[in-house]
């Protein structure tokens, strides 16, 4: 009975002392997130992360604690006094926690979640939202903005980037092809579409139209933190590694500036 | 016994060869034969524009000469070609050294040329690791010529350490090792068939490792299409080792499963039966089922290559490709890791000399987890998936944690208040307790998949899954080999250098990998040579815990050897366990026991002193 009560006495600490380092930290478990997805995710991330903490202290103090308090003084070949092959509560605790806390897991976060996540992308799509075009080529991220007439959006020096306005729904249509090259089948391979700080990802097929929805909801760039660029994140050839894009979330007269801005280099560069 | 006699003559012709050459050496003259035939009567009746002497199909055909002509020289044309038409097998194994470098028919020699072999990839592979690594600490190109070259360098990596020891070391190795000793056999089934899959390894292992002559092949160990159908000629060479890899791990099991189920001893039944041969009786099971399955995807993949069909890019289709390579790829993670956890049970109840906790939960969760393992495989893609099919994969493997902790909480359970012995066996077992208790709770995150679509593709996956393989199956392995070392060599290790060594390699692992989840949340993706610098200093560190690690894993490996061939004399049963390898002599007799061996009953009981099974002497044939 003493060692179970040390060792509660112990794990309730040791949680307790975890948990509160890392409420004060878990703001930034996913180091930068500015997108109404990336806070889903985020939650869940923090969510878990509370409950597995004291699941890891105690396996981790068990080892510990075997190591401290029942190590045998010698290497003599002598019996374990305790013997037992059975405890029932011991066992029904255990596979009645493991049971709880998956089906817990599974409804929530998980299924809680996946349900925000499936409706925010339908109120999202009711909500007239931004279109960008994403296409994938190897190696380059091309953005493309029907609904105001930009082919694809570069910047002075002619390198693909990305302006979204803050705080306004976003529909991504992604597709991996070459529009360079449209006879050649192989051209295409997998992508796959990941701005770190929006913390969401989607794989752009061959041969398949994808969407991705949501919202962006704060002013930055590549400049203020690095997590705010397009990066391909699936292998897809030796130019992986470079095929990546800068993305600006602006305010709202900003991108108006900016596609002012990209029209008049669309007309300059003989119109598309 | 008497019979035995019998078919060993039968086998050998009177007139028996005399070999002037070893037969690895012949295996190799044989194979260069082989490819050099079939590969230049290919470019002959196949040529394509500029002739030259080498092409993608003339590389396939060459390399199944060359297979041929390699299994035929390392005994396989006396042993297996020769009974299959009628004349009597002249092959002779060697008494001495010897035995080790040609077919061999004897289980425990095939173990040890499995460890072997395999613990020389994982030198390779390690060695290829370290010099990622040593890229990464930069964040531009500098040590690597080209993307293409590291790309390269990941593939084989990640291809020889799952197909040529993670699959390997505890099935092929241990397991045709004590798997025969440890039910009381006195040989396999498909002895020979056995002992000419070892050579499908190295074969295979080579194949990888010269793919990058045929050309940079840039898709990981998981080959993904379409990208692979674009990729040069070393692509082929990737499909053709791995294949050879897992036909070895097939032939393995079948030979292991068939022992288990006809050749236990006298009492030997389901019920005594112990939880390693559990663990490598369900793997079998599951090598049976998946590795086939691969090995189909990969034919698939290599006509695509060759011909092409326009399976799997955008005239196909791409996901057909990843649910085929993770239906075997999930289930792949299970083979490695079963065993495993089969170790620590076996281990902990001897180090403590306490009767095994909830043995039959552990073996039940041994089996729930073989059989939940082909259900969870759509988890790797939920970055391609239709949002009413996250339900159900995030649903099982979140439920696939549930049987993995019955493992936990056997051992658990037996650890409570027992008097243990703290040896470096004992110890490492413990490591590998804790750090598969990372892998496994940050796979709880990663089964939800709002997380997962940030993290997937990420060094978070990667530090995930070297945590669970390195954290969970290496430090077991390590453990297995500082246990069984006085039973396979007669000699006992160093407990101080050993116990050392396993801090050592536990602190650089850790360091290594668990710096790698931060690297993951902080915007690092996988198969980057080169990154954006502000993630360089987290890099740096990490690669210094690497390199600390590597020269870790060669310290233990000169320590393992020193121990196997100078350690000091070592008792014959020094853990004091029941189970019955350790019934015999140390390292065993040709045939595992001087007698007829009866189990009487369970192996983990330590509340008595009754034996568990008895050694009846054979009668010494001269009386």
């Amino acid at each position: 009975m003493g060692n179970i009560v040390i060792f509660g006495v112990v794990w309730a600490a040791l949680t307790t002392l975890a948990e509160w380092v890392f409420r004060a930290n878990r703001a930034h478990s996913f180091y930068y997130t500015i997108s109404n997805q990336g806070s889903l995710a985020l939650s869940a991330f923090n969510f878990l992360s509370s409950w597995l903490m004291p699941i890891f202290i105690f396996i981790a103090l068990i080892m510990i604690f075997s190591v401290v308090r029942f190590r045998a003084p010698n290497n003599e070949p002598k019996p374990s006094l305790v013997q037992a092959m059975r405890n029932r509560w011991y066992i029904f605790i255990w596979v009645g926690a493991s049971f709880v806390l998956n089906i817990m897991f599974w409804l929530h976060p998980t299924s809680v979640d996946l349900e925000a996540m499936f409706t925010n992308w339908r109120q999202e799509k009711a909500q007239h939202p931004l279109i960008v075009n994403v296409t994938a080529r190897q190696w380059e991220w091309m953005f493309n903005y029907p609904q105001y007439g930009i082919t694809q959006a570069v910047n002075a020096a002619g390198l693909d980037e990305m302006d979204l306005p803050v705080n306004r729904p976003v529909e991504f249509f992604l597709r991996s092809y070459d529009p360079f090259h449209t006879y050649d089948v192989y051209a295409g391979v997998i992508h796959s579409f990941w701005i770190p700080a929006f913390g969401i990802k989607e794989d752009v097929i061959p041969g398949e139209t994808r969407t991705e929805f949501l919202i962006p909801n704060h002013v930055a760039n590549f400049h203020t933190n690095p997590l705010v660029r397009v990066q391909c994140a699936e292998v897809c050839g030796p130019g992986h590694p470079y095929m990546e894009s800068p993305v600006s979330v602006v305010t709202a007269p900003q991108f108006a500036r900016w596609i002012a801005y990209q029209k008049k280099l669309q007309a300059a560069a003989g119109g598309a | 016994m008497e019979q035995q006699m019998t078919q060993a003559e039968a086998r050998n012709n009177p007139q028996t060869k005399v070999m002037h050459i070893a037969p690895i050496f012949r295996g190799v003259i044989w194979a260069t034969i082989g490819f050099v035939v079939l590969d230049l009567l290919t470019v002959a009746v196949d040529p394509f524009r500029g002739h030259p002497l080498v092409t993608e199909p003339s590389e396939v055909m060459g390399w199944a000469g060359a297979l041929i002509g390699w299994l035929m020289g390392v005994g396989g044309y006396e042993e297996m070609i020769l009974p299959l038409f009628g004349s009597p097998s002249t092959w002779v194994e060697p008494k001495d050294w010897r035995k080790y470098f040609g077919l061999s028919t004897n289980h425990k020699v095939i173990g040890i040329q499995y460890l072997f072999t395999a613990s020389s990839i994982f030198f390779v592979a390690g060695m290829i690791a370290m010099a990622m690594r040593y890229e990464l600490m930069q964040p531009s190109m500098h040590f690597f010529t080209y993307t293409g070259q590291y790309l390269t360098a990941v593939g084989i990596h990640g291809s020889l350490m799952m197909f040529g020891v993670g699959t390997v070391v505890l099935i092929s190795g241990l397991g045709n090792y004590f798997v025969p000793l440890m039910i009381g056999a006195k040989e396999t089934v498909f002895s020979r068939l056995s002992g000419l899959g070892h050579w499908l390894l190295p074969a295979g292992a080579l194949t990888l490792i010269a793919s990058p002559l045929l050309g940079y092949w840039d898709t990981g160990w998981r080959g993904y299409e379409p990208l692979a159908s674009q990729d040069p000629g070393g692509i082929v060479f990737y499909y053709l080792g791995v294949f050879a890899m897992t036909l070895s791990t097939i032939l393995a099991s079948l030979n292991l499963a068939a022992t288990i189920i006809f050749h236990r001893a006298k009492g030997m039944t389901w019920a005594r039966l112990p939880l390693f041969v559990w663990g490598i009786l369900t793997v079998s099971l599951l090598n049976l089922i998946w590795q086939p399955e691969i090995e189909m995807t990969f034919v698939m993949g290599l006509l695509d290559k060759l011909i092409p069909f326009h399976f799997f890019d955008a005239m196909g289709s791409p996901l057909t490709y990843l649910s085929m390579f993770w239906l075997f790829g999930h289930p792949e993670v299970y083979i490695i890791v079963l065993p495993a956890f089969a170790l620590w049970n076996e281990i902990i109840p001897v180090m403590a000399q306490r009767n095994l906790f909830a043995r039959d939960w552990a073996i039940i969760g041994l089996i729930f987890v073989m059989m939940l393992s082909g259900l969870v495989w759509a988890h790797h893609i939920f970055t391609n998936m239709r949002n009413s099919e996250m339900f159900p994969f995030s649903f099982f493997s979140e439920m696939i944690s549930i049987p993995t902790g019955f493992s936990f909480m056997a051992a658990i359970g037996t650890l409570w208040r027992a008097r243990l012995r703290l040896t470096t066996p004992t110890l490492l077992v413990l490591m590998s307790l804790f750090n598969f208790t990372i892998g496994g709770l940050t796979g709880v995150y990663l089964a939800d998949p709002p997380i997962n679509l940030q993290v997937h593709d990420t060094f978070f996956i990667i530090a995930h899954f070297h945590y669970t393989i390195i954290g969970g199956m290496v430090f077991t392995w390590m453990a297995a080999m500082y246990y069984w070392l006085p039973k396979m060599s007669g000699r006992m290790f160093n407990e101080t250098w050993g116990k050392w060594l396993a801090l050592w390699v536990f602190i650089g692992f850790n360091g290594t990998f668990g710096q790698m989840f931060l690297l993951g949340l902080d915007g690092m993706n996988r198969w980057v040579p080169v990154y954006p610098p502000y993630l360089k200093p987290l890099n740096y560190s990490v690669s210094l815990f690497a390199f600390f690690l590597g020269a870790g894993f060669i310290a233990t490996a000169i320590h393992i050897l020193w121990a196997w061939t100078k350690g000091p004399k070592s008792p014959e049963n020094p853990w004091h366990a029941r189970t019955l390898e350790w019934l015999t002599t140390s390292p065993p007799p040709d045939d595992n026991f001087d007698g007829e061996v009866e189990v009487v009953r369970g192996f983990y009981r330590y509340d008595h002193d009754e034996p568990s099974a008895y050694l009846v002497k054979s009668p010494d044939p001269m009386e």
